[in-house]
């Protein structure tokens, strides 16, 4: 039934644009046939961001191994450094904690081992936390570290638990991200595992800057009062305020 | 203190990295006015912003005429060189930006480009009328015509001057100053008048609602029932008055526009209302009422034969024919009556085995005109039994693509490489370069396949950057623009048979666009008259249909299982349903919009009921058919450019089964020979020789109608 209609279509339209031609009934012609067309601001930037999403895939899709690995490594590691402002204070927390360097790096292992189990869960779909939920909670993870740095001396001994359960929030916060730029379906796993790849090289450098300016340049250390003190209370400012932003904006 | 100054700016530091330089518009340069260094020639979509538009068309325009100036000017004896190329020389601004314009003010537009069109329409056709009534054009164009048999012009070179010749001719250049004027006045009345019908026909498809309450929806699906009751809340809220509101409160309105239509006639068991709404349909333009267009239809077509007696032919349809395949209205009929018999028996037929179900039914009535949707319907579950959601798994846009580029491989030998590093306009459009076989550079191919909201519907083939040979080799530009559905979730896009036929067809345009390879880019591609530029897009839909092919696409996109006989078989008698109405339908309008413009100047012609009364009992054509469109909502031949054109259909139709057929006779549908001779003589010579000449070359003969009838069941 709708095959001369389609046709129809097909010619009127195809007469209007490319006959470069100079009889004005083709004008009227394309008014009949196409309609009137409403449409709606607000649907066509939610439809042009699935189709960028598309165009990701179909990208990375069509390079080889390699370079999609490389591509994923990088993307990690740009979402800590300079994407993640609010994953870099919240590794910055950890550093300024008066503990020890070896239990600095348990602290930073259960925190990428968390956030490596739930992006793994949220990229294939298994767990779904609204980001109204994860954002402010992450924001509040911030403010619990530098407190914690601040007001005690000694971290407690709840903490790698905790940073765990925080490692778990920050991995859906990457998760989110990931979702947003697409995974192709065929190497999933690879390139969850390059992107963690990139987050953790993210962490440890800042990790590294901030060990060379206060171990180097201040020829101090993380534990002297009058670097942890400051910072941990501006962290936790920070911390809040997004607290307070995040829960305003997202509600 | 001095410490944490330090740990702060870096803070800063890293918090800054974000904020992206602002670049204003006003210090880029209009690209429309620069060459483009893009590759292969695609427009530079990320420069090219709104406002460069107007400025553009506006410098183009200009241009334009000064070079037609030139031309006109030019005291040297006129050539084929200082003119006709000339000509084909000019206005390469504004074509430059007229392809991109008009192509993305139907596939992304704006209301910023919305408002453009409105403003810009008017602009162009005064500019081109300028050219094609420039009277010193036309001289020197008559005067190298004169010489022609005196010159050593090539074939293509005198094709070329006697379509110019022709356009000039056409719009009256032969005609006296007092025969001018008549033609002036004749064209602006029918003007008025067929934009007037065009006013009517929507007043009046718009004027007719039927409001039903919720106990009249008996055999309503629910998606229809959500439809109908999503319009009448839509007109509740646009509803100024109380009253106007309480009329479409909680009720489902029902409209004779065809999308409204078709879902009620087909489904809703209420004869009584079915009658109702199919009678709002036929009767538009009908009602005795200040929207008629009974009498508008009589003069148009009386004018129409005026216009055509001075510029002297016999009728109307003479004049238009004349710059067709078929070349006169006798050739007309002769196919249009040969289709007509075949196809009226089998319609005479489908309506005995719907009066079967009737009767079975145990109903007491006699098919009418407003129960074919329902009963065939009926017939069609009872006979075909087809479910599209079966076969929609199989045809996942990325198989049929793949379908359609290794058709076209296997004819052809051309390869499609996607690129992935070009900017498009948007990023669901696709973008490959087409290489020949001997790995030159054939052309680009886009592909925007996914309906979005502000695309037009339908589908269409249109290009960027057209060929031509004249100064170096220019390769074609070319795209397809569909309305498939897009993904779903990690879904991906799949098609209904029906979208697999229109994305080879459009495909088949395509292939007409880049395989082209002529010297005149007016005569390049699908330039040629309408009632053959359908054939190379037509044929190529008969190998997404045919088995052997499909089988190497259609694989389902879960279980990688390819697409089973059983349903295979299913599918393609399905497309031998209802052909008798089909065809009925639309030969009848065919017919009708013959007759209409084969009437002399002087004929008696009041009533357009009675005319087409007349026309339609002549040829026999049963009470259960109305022609697909009745003379007052006839828009196509009376408000749109295919008076004497409707025909152009079922002869593209015919040229293309004739032609698969050719391939059917070499017992191989890839056949090498004839592949090379339909890209040879079809689909790389545009507009360059008469459009039955090319196709003779290709065929060995002329086409004829049996395969088509064998297509589409009616040779039983």
């Amino acid at each position: 039934m709708n095959i001369f209609n389609i046709t129809l279509i097909n010619i009127l339209l195809f007469f209007c644009f490319n006959s470069y031609s100079h009889n004005p009934e083709n004008f009227i012609i394309s008014e009949i046939e196409q309609g009137i067309l409403t449409f709606e601001n607000e649907q066509i930037q939610e439809e042009y961001n699935s189709a960028l999403k598309r165009l990701r895939i179909r990208r990375l899709k069509a390079m080889p191994m390699h370079k999609k690995f490389f591509i994923f490594t990088k993307s990690g590691f740009e979402h800590i450094l300079p994407k993640g402002l609010d994953h870099i204070l919240f590794v910055l927390g950890l550093f300024f904690s008066c503990i020890k360097f070896r239990a600095l790096l348990i602290h930073v292992t259960a925190f990428t081992a968390a956030h490596s189990i739930t992006l793994i869960l949220a990229g294939q779909g298994l767990i779904q936390i609204p980001a109204s939920i994860v954002e402010p909670l992450i924001a509040l993870s911030i403010v619990w570290v530098a407190v914690e740095n601040f007001l005690f001396n000694q971290p407690n001994k709840w903490r790698p638990l905790l940073i765990f359960l925080f490692g778990l929030l920050h991995g859906l916060g990457f998760a989110s991200v990931l979702n947003y730029y697409g995974l192709p379906k065929e190497n999933f796993i690879s390139l969850l595992l390059a992107f963690n790849i990139g987050v953790e090289i993210g962490q440890l450098t800042i990790l590294i800057i901030a060990f060379f300016i206060v171990n180097v340049i201040l020829r101090t250390n993380s534990k002297n009062k009058k670097i942890r003190i400051p910072i941990s209370v501006l962290i936790s400012l920070i911390g809040a305020y997004w607290f307070i932003e995040r829960v305003y904006t997202l509600l | 203190m001095k410490n944490l100054f330090y740990l702060s700016f870096i803070f800063i530091l890293f918090s800054c990295q974000n904020k992206k330089t602002q670049s204003t518009i006003n210090s880029i340069e209009n690209p429309f006015f620069q060459e483009w260094n893009t590759p292969f020639g695609v427009p530079p979509f990320n420069l090219i912003k709104d406002e460069h538009y107007m400025p553009a068309f506006e410098k183009g325009m200009k241009e334009n005429m000064d070079e037609i100036d030139i031309i006109v000017n030019n005291k040297e004896k006129p050539t084929f060189e200082n003119t006709i190329e000339a000509l084909e020389r000019s206005g390469k601004l504004l074509t430059k930006v007229q392809r991109v314009f008009s192509n993305l003010a139907n596939s992304n537009t704006n209301s910023k480009l919305q408002e453009l069109e409105r403003e810009l329409s008017p602009l162009l056709s005064a500019h081109y009328d300028k050219i094609s009534l420039n009277e010193g054009l036309f001289l020197k164009v008559e005067e190298i015509w004169k010489e022609k048999n005196n010159s050593n012009l090539t074939d293509e070179q005198k094709k070329l001057l006697n379509d110019t010749r022709k356009q000039f001719v056409r719009s009256g250049a032969l005609l006296n100053k007092e025969q001018k004027e008549q033609i002036t006045s004749i064209n602006s009345k029918i003007s008025e008048l067929t934009t007037k019908f065009g006013q009517n026909l929507l007043a009046e498809t718009n004027g007719f609602e039927l409001i039903l309450e919720k106990e009249d929806l008996e055999g309503l699906s629910e998606s229809v029932i959500a439809a109908s009751a999503e319009a009448a809340s839509q007109k509740m809220n646009n509803a100024e008055t109380d009253d106007e509101k309480n009329k479409y409160k909680e009720k489902y309105l029902f409209t004779p526009h065809r999308t409204s239509m078709y879902p009620f006639l087909t489904e809703s068991s209420r004869r009584d209302l079915r009658e109702i709404l199919y009678k709002s349909y036929i009767m538009r333009g009908d009602n005795n009422n200040e929207t008629d267009n009974k009498t508008i239809t009589a003069q148009i077509a009386k004018l129409r034969a005026e216009r055509a007696k001075l510029m002297g032919y016999k009728s109307h349809a003479h004049f238009v024919l004349e710059e067709r395949m078929l070349k006169s209205p006798e050739e007309v009929y002769d196919l249009l009556i040969k289709l007509w018999e075949p196809a009226l028996d089998r319609a005479k037929k489908e309506v005995i085995d719907m009066q079967e179900v009737v009767d079975a039914e145990g109903k007491d009535f006699k098919i009418a005109a407003w129960d074919w949707w329902q009963y065939s319907e009926k017939v069609r579950k009872e006979k075909y039994d087809l479910d599209e959601s079966l076969i929609k798994p199989y045809l996942s846009l990325d198989n049929a693509l793949q379908g359609v580029f290794n058709t076209t491989n296997k004819l052809w030998g051309i390869k499609f490489t996607e690129i992935y590093d070009v900017d498009m306009y948007h990023p669901d459009a696709r973008i490959w370069k087409v290489e020949d076989e001997d790995g030159s550079h054939l052309g680009i191919f886009i592909g925007d396949y996914f309906v979005r909201s502000n695309k037009r519907g339908g589908a269409w083939m249109s290009s960027f950057k057209g060929q031509s040979n004249l100064d170096g080799r220019e390769r074609p530009v070319v795209v397809n623009v569909c309305n498939f559905p897009a993904p779903v979730g990690d879904s991906p896009s799949l098609l209904s048979f029906e979208n697999l036929i229109t994305l080879f067809h459009e495909f088949g345009h395509a292939m007409h666009g880049i395989l082209t390879n002529v010297t005149y880019g007016s005569m390049s591609g699908t330039s040629g008259p309408r009632d053959f530029t359908e054939f190379p897009a037509q044929i190529l839909e008969h190998w997404a249909s045919e088995p052997e092919v499909l089988k190497t696409f259609a694989i389902h996109h879960e279980t990688g299982e390819t697409i089973p006989d059983d349903l295979i078989n299913k599918l393609l008698n399905a497309s031998k349903f209802n052909q008798g109405f089909i065809n009925t339908e639309y030969l009848a309008a065919s017919l009708l919009d013959m007759d209409w413009h084969t009437i002399s100047s002087n004929e008696d012609l009041k009533d357009a009921n009675k005319f087409e009364s007349e026309s339609m009992e002549k040829y026999g054509l049963i009470n259960e058919i109305a022609p697909r469109y009745r003379s007052t909502y006839f828009a196509h031949i009376f408000s749109g450019g295919y008076s004497s054109g409707y025909y152009s259909y079922v002869h593209s139709a015919v040229l293309d089964s004739d032609g698969f057929e050719a391939f059917k006779e070499t017992g191989n549908v890839f056949d090498k020979d004839l592949a090379n001779k339909l890209r040879t003589h079809v689909y790389e010579k545009g507009s360059t020789e008469e459009a039955m000449d090319l196709y003779v070359k290709f065929r060995g003969k002329k086409p004829m109608i049996e395969p088509l009838l064998r297509v589409r069941g009616l040779d039983k």
